[in-house]
């Protein structure tokens, strides 16, 4: 419980689509990696799949609620987002697209391994962010995002990754 | 052609006119080098693995700074200090938060990019391959030809940074209601905002916050340092020149939090209350001041915002180039 109330902390709230990158802790600071909260559980045991690089592809690009991860991502000149990143990643960066299904209203947390620029799609329209943080100290995740949901079909764009890999995990905030 | 560009940048949004910004005379300005340069400031490819821009820390709605204390380089390198914001950047006599011998955008350029300390975009030892990344987009061939055809095309380091620094010099913001009130339209400024400045001026801010951009460009100690970072001196080596660093501009400062060079003011009157320096150090000698001062200074603060600036699309990143969608 205690390590819940932490990873809230570190949340902050913000407006619009704010979604930074402030210091994560280093990872020299980490002799291991440390469980992470237990909304997040599934971060220690991702299922892989890989990433739609277009609309067409995300019937094949679907992620669960609170199923984390490891995603195959695809090189970025090869992506056709549905609509174009914010911060669109460079030729040599990776990128992709997930489809996943929300059946609660509620507040959801996506969890980043790294500092990826992250969009959630209703339609073709990005949804603004409700708070932005990095991840518990030394539990691998550097980047969290949450969004306030409604229930329906969502895409998740990721854009500018450095890695053709990406642990990632949409979770219901509780 | 020169200062084409700034006459294209340069909306009018109000009546009277600015001074023209200083260019130097081996980079002239052109509306092609301009475009170019905004292309190549929100392309991520400027970083060693595509993550970075340099718009990824000076985002146009913040006023070019990114919300951020600091921030962590592309390969996970923590941060050193807090991104300054650009809003007229092309006047400030100098560039970066400690180095006074740094003057010309065009050499700044190199700081994000090539350095190591800290690393940010990665790309030392790589400016062949920002060249050869770069030249695979049969577009930025064609835009680097018109920008620079004295180089007949050529794509390396220096052109890169002259066309970033080209538009950078186009980021100019006149257009805040204290901007407004300056030009004679007293209405524009609230009765609060007229209080804080009258505090503002009493309390000896002005002293490094003066001039049109509310900076003396100067740099100074008003914080004992961290060890981490001992400002100019880092440059210098001389221990007079500890903790000495640049006074920001206070265009949009509303909305470039957080502040202070490393970032460790929340808000702005945690980092007004911060100015506390020893009375035999400085001019700034009081800042304690009562809530309602406090607010009518923040008031005054928050009326040096430029919407129009914030939000201007020819500072935006660029849907097309070359007539095709990016």
């Amino acid at each position: 419980m205690t390590r819940y109330y932490v990873m809230l902390s570190i949340m902050m709230a913000v407006p619009a689509s704010a979604q930074t990158m402030d210091q994560p802790a280093p990872v020299a600071q980490c002799p291991q990696l440390l469980p992470p909260p237990p909304e997040m559980a599934s971060w220690a045991h991702p299922v892989s799949v890989d990433a739609a690089k277009d609309a067409r592809g995300l019937a094949a690009a679907g992620i669960s609620v609170d199923q984390a991860v490891r995603a195959t991502l695809k090189g970025t000149g090869d992506i056709q987002y549905i609509t174009r990143p914010e911060k669109p990643g460079g030729s040599v960066s990776y990128g992709g697209m997930f489809g996943f299904v929300v059946k609660e209203a509620g507040t959801y947390r996506v969890a980043l391994g790294s500092g990826a620029w992250i969009d959630i799609l209703r339609g073709k329209k990005a949804i603004a962010s409700a708070g932005h943080g990095h991840g518990p100290a030394c539990s691998g995740i550097r980047k969290m995002v949450d969004f306030a949901l409604k229930p329906g079909r969502y895409t998740l764009q990721i854009a500018a990754n450095g890695d053709a890999t990406l642990p990632l995990l949409v979770a219901r905030a509780r | 052609m020169a200062l084409a560009g700034l006459a294209l940048a340069a909306a009018a949004p109000v009546s009277w006119r600015w001074p023209t910004p200083p260019v130097p005379q081996d980079n002239p300005m052109t509306a092609d080098k301009v475009a170019l340069g905004r292309r190549l400031f929100y392309d991520a490819d400027l970083s060693i693995n595509g993550t970075m821009a340099c718009s990824a820390c000076h985002e146009q709605k913040r006023g070019f700074t990114d919300g951020n204390a600091t921030r962590p380089g592309v390969h996970g390198d923590p941060g050193l200090r807090n991104v300054p914001g650009l809003a007229n950047v092309a006047w400030r006599k100098r560039l970066t938060w400690a180095d006074a011998a740094l003057t010309r955008l065009e050499d700044q350029v190199g700081i994000p990019l090539f350095g190591d300390h800290p690393v940010e975009m990665g790309m030392k030892g790589q400016e062949a391959e920002l060249g050869r990344r770069l030249g695979k987009d049969a577009c930025y061939r064609a835009m680097f030809a018109k920008a620079f055809p004295e180089k007949k095309g050529r794509i390396d380091a220096t052109a890169v940074s002259a066309a970033l620094a080209a538009f950078e010099r186009t980021m100019i913001s006149f257009g805040s209601p204290y901007d407004h009130f300056l030009a004679g339209k007293e209405s524009t400024l609230s009765p609060a905002a007229r209080r804080g400045y009258a505090v503002f001026s009493a309390r000896g801010c002005l002293s490094c916050h003066g001039g049109r951009d509310l900076t003396d460009d100067a740099l100074h100690a008003i914080l004992p340092g961290a060890p981490a970072d001992r400002g100019l001196m880092e440059k210098t080596g001389l221990s007079a020149d500890r903790d000495h660093f640049r006074t920001p501009s206070l265009r949009n400062v509303a909305v470039t939090g957080p502040y202070l060079h490393d970032g460790s003011a929340a808000t702005m009157a945690e980092a007004i209350r911060r100015h506390a320096i020893p009375p035999a150090t400085g001019p700034l000698t009081d800042v304690q001041m009562t809530g309602s001062q406090m607010a009518d200074m923040t008031a005054f603060l928050d009326s040096l915002t430029d919407p129009a600036f914030l939000s201007d699309q020819r500072l935006s990143m660029p849907a097309r180039a070359c007539g095709r969608p990016l």
